[in-house]
């Protein structure tokens, strides 16, 4: 488990770690830099928000001008949804500061007063409301459908030596998505899902998940997580826009279907709370 | 000489001590075991912050 999206980066480049979950247009950026690597699949869809003090000034997105504003990367899709909100609301973007902050660390700040608000993937929305001290000011949804944040990258020479690997890895989170969405056992699923998760992987109190994954059940989502050319194409443009990618890059350099399309045919997990192992 | 001998029996226990918790606690021998493998044989290293 990583603190940051830039030690992910590191980790991968050095080959300490040969997968890994990163923010989109970082993923893009580094293909763009050279970088041997390829988007495989998502992690999740949602699941970002932009969150103020509960308590504070800022009761509507034109309230931020003048004010700070954390994000997880220069490259994250967390940025660029608070340019689509600023084009929308007519704000330029000198009006609005951006800092770069470790994900961990946004709801504290904000607790603090450090910042005035966080552009931030779950669970730390959910953190900042679960204390009392944050309030939700739009999730992403509202200012991009289908909206996209974390991607699975594997490295090149993974890819091409051992793609029965890739394509198993691929496999277990189509069927984890698929669990976890089926449509009469979400809730049950997800809560057992936060127990386990949040003891287990994020070491983060499984109250917080339950939170984030049920409140309400489609604050993140875990299908379709096949990406597709429409939604990188989009976020490659607002790049562009923004300043963090110099030119267009296409489609194929950065992101390999092969896998998303090998999952296709995946069923869920063979598996209930309280079971041993998953089928 | 027999207080030298104790000081160097005690460092000794102390060391081997501390190496036998440090091994036991510290490092993750599933991590080992895989890097041992034969290439098509390890399991994938994936990289994750505790976001959704």
């Amino acid at each position: 488990m990583f603190q940051g999206f830039p030690e992910i980066k590191e980790a991968l480049m050095a080959n300490r770690m040969q997968a890994g979950f990163m923010v989109a247009p970082m993923a893009i950026a580094l293909r763009a830099q050279g970088v041997p690597l390829k988007i495989v699949y998502l992690g999740h869809r949602y699941g970002s928000a932009v969150v103020v003090q509960k308590e504070g000034p800022v009761r509507s997105f034109a309230d931020l001008r003048g004010k700070t504003v954390a994000i997880p990367s220069r490259y994250s899709d967390e940025r660029l949804i608070l340019f689509r909100a600023m084009a929308r609301h007519g704000i330029d973007p000198r009006e609005i500061r951006l800092v770069e902050m470790a994900p961990p660390d946004v709801a504290g700040a904000l607790a603090a007063g450090a910042i005035d608000a966080f552009s931030m993937g779950e669970p730390y929305p959910s953190q900042a409301e679960m204390s009392g001290f944050g309030r939700v000011l739009f999730h992403a949804r509202e200012y991009w459908p289908d909206y996209i944040s974390c991607v699975l990258v594997v490295r090149q020479d993974v890819i091409d030596t051992r793609p029965e690997a890739v394509q198993v890895l691929v496999d277990g989170i189509a069927r984890s998505g698929l669990w976890l969405d089926n449509p009469p056992k979400k809730r049950a699923r997800r809560e057992h899902a936060a127990d386990f998760v949040g003891r287990d992987y994020f070491r983060q109190d499984p109250k917080l998940l339950r939170w984030a994954l049920t409140n309400p059940l489609d604050r993140v989502l875990y299908q379709p997580l096949t990406p597709y050319r429409d939604d990188f194409e989009l976020i490659v443009a607002l790049m562009i826009e923004t300043g963090i990618l110099e030119r267009f890059i296409p489609f194929s350099d950065y992101v390999d279907p092969r896998f998303a399309e090998g999952a296709k045919q995946q069923t869920e997990w063979k598996y209930e709370p309280g079971w041993e192992m998953a089928e | 000489m027999i207080v030298l001998n104790r000081i160097a029996i005690g460092i000794s226990a102390w060391l081997a001590l501390i190496t036998t918790a440090h091994v036991a606690l510290n490092v993750d021998w599933k991590v080992v075991r895989n890097e041992r493998l034969p290439l098509d044989q390890r399991k994938l290293n994936v990289a994750y912050i505790p976001v959704t």
